[in-house]
């Protein structure tokens, strides 16, 4: 097995006036993992991912996408953030089709498609309710349906669950996993609960603030599929150990 | 269904007649000559007695209204995304528009006689003059106030400035537009009927009371005081009725049927059966 590389990050650094965001990072992702990136809020990972988004073009260095240079420019990656940011206007279908409305005329096969999508995990009956209607862990559903139908390879989740009450998120977490298993798509995934990074990725990055950077890479052992047991794994209890002390090391 | 229709008639109706109510028990009870102030009753009769002489006049204040609304909320539409979207102009613009309303409605008759003469123009103009800025006002806040995130994630997906604006943008601030629309309406026939009062020579219906006063018809004077106030109500529940009909996802959690379906989902959906 020899899987190649589709994100690549070379020396990417951001500033804010006299703040330092974001160090000159490198880091590559390869195709079909999933990466979480874990860290204390203002750590940088949420510019580490508009960086890559394209929606904050970096002091310096270079991002790419498969063979494609893409620094500071949008389009090309799927992105969801804790909001689930459904428009109330439109309805579950709508909301799924949003991303080629507003880039091209909406197709019957967009319609299709998210109907297809949403019948698929379990919202076939909701397509034609307004978001206002859903709860919030169908909203979040909801919320990645149109993350997915944007046929991007890479998706960038910043902390999807977040606002999500614990049984709810177990859930999510589940029901991601076996998403993308289907899927086979890339995900890089931002969370500051490490129970949750251990639980759903191949690799975790560690994060640190002021100024933010990546302390550590580290490979997750854990076999997948993982269930409620993957929990209380002793693997799943040393990994947790060691991201633990990364992240609270000065303070011990 | 029907118990809310009627709740959302009935009590608005109940509070008219309790107020035509208190009305007549006034006059009744403290004995008002009935040149100082007329029953409902008789004031009523002087409209509908009086309807074929009126009806083109309260024709012609309906036409000043609509024109002049419709150009303000036009003007007020425009200024309010100008403003959005250029920091320049929003400071440039921002002081002028608040100037605009210091100037007392009635102090702008006499010059804009002097402009325009008096016909419908005069009183198009002022109602412009006190519909377009509620409406400035509010589409500039709604658009400054749109999710920044919600217009992140359009950039994200790669949205041209224009569909994010009209997919977007627009959608998100149909509360505040449509607040500025309501107040608008309400300031719209005032606005007519100080027009009509200040540059006008013929007939209209504001010198149509003035004339009922200084023949001391209470009545009349009363009754077309009533008159523009259906207009106005009439004019505002229009608005309202409009916000209602393009906003249903404010109502509805299901949404009942798509408006403007394109044809090829009707063939789809036949293919299917």
């Amino acid at each position: 097995m020899s899987p190649s590389t589709l994100l690549q990050l070379r020396d990417v650094g951001k500033s804010f006036a006299e703040t330092v965001a974001l160090e000159p990072t490198s880091l590559s992702i390869e195709e079909g993992s999933f990466v979480a990136i874990v860290g204390p809020s203002g750590c940088g990972k949420s510019t580490l991912f508009n960086v890559i988004a394209g929606l904050t073009a970096p002091d310096s260095g270079e991002v790419r996408l498969g063979d494609q240079v893409v620094t500071g420019a949008t389009g090309h990656v799927g992105y969801m953030l804790q909001k689930d940011l459904l428009v109330p206007w439109r309805t579950v279908q709508d909301n799924i089709t949003m991303a080629a409305r507003l880039t091209r005329r909406v197709t019957n096969d967009d319609r299709n498609e998210a109907r297809r999508v949403a019948e698929q995990y379990g919202l076939g009956e909701f397509l034609r309710h307004y978001p206002s209607a859903l709860s919030g862990g169908m909203r979040q559903r909801v919320a990645f349906m149109r993350t997915l139908v944007t046929h991007q390879p890479l998706l960038l989740l910043d902390e999807p669950f977040g606002a999500l009450d614990a049984q709810t998120r177990l859930e999510m977490q589940q029901w991601l996993l076996q998403v993308w298993k289907e899927t086979g798509r890339t995900v890089l995934f931002i969370t500051h609960d490490v129970d949750e990074s251990i639980f759903l990725s191949d690799r975790i990055l560690v994060m640190s603030p002021r100024p933010g950077r990546v302390i550590a890479d580290l490979e997750n052992p854990l076999e997948r599929p993982r269930d409620l047991d993957s929990l209380t794994d002793p693997k799943f209890i040393e990994l947790k150990s060691r991201v633990m002390h990364l992240l609270h090391g000065g303070a011990e | 269904m029907k118990r809310s229709v009627l709740r959302n008639v009935g009590i608005p109706l109940l509070s008219l007649a309790v107020l035509l109510g208190i009305w007549e028990a006034i006059v009744v009870i403290f004995n008002v000559a009935p040149y100082i102030m007329p029953r409902p009753f008789d004031a009523i009769r002087a409209v509908t007695d009086n309807w074929s002489l009126l009806w083109p006049l309260v024709l012609g204040t309906i036409r000043e209204t609509v024109y002049g609304f419709v150009c303000g909320a036009l003007l007020g539409l425009c200024l309010g995304v100008i403003m959005a979207k250029v920091s320049f102009l929003q400071k440039f613009l921002y002081p002028l528009l608040v100037l605009s309303q210091a100037v007392p409605i009635i102090a702008l008759a006499p010059p804009l006689v002097l402009i325009l003469g008096f016909g419908i123009a005069p009183k198009v103009f002022i109602v412009i003059w006190v519909v377009f800025f509620p409406v400035a006002v509010n589409v500039f806040d709604g658009l400054s106030h749109v999710d920044q995130d919600l217009v992140n994630l359009a950039r994200v997906y790669g949205a041209s400035r224009r569909r994010t604006f009209l997919q977007i943008e627009i959608p998100a601030s149909t509360t505040p537009i449509f607040s500025g629309l309501k107040i608008g309406a309400t300031y719209a026939v005032t606005g007519a009927i100080i027009g009509e009062l200040y540059a006008s020579e013929g007939s209209s219906l504001a010198l149509y009371q003035e004339h009922a006063n200084s023949n001391l018809n209470a009545a009349a004077v009363y009754g077309t005081t009533m008159v523009m106030t259906a207009l106005g109500i009439s004019w505002f529940l229009l608005v309202v009725g409009t916000e209602v009909l393009v906003t249903p996802w404010q109502r509805r959690s299901v949404a009942r049927r798509q408006l403007f379906r394109r044809r090829t989902d009707v063939v789809e959906s036949t293919v299917h059966h």
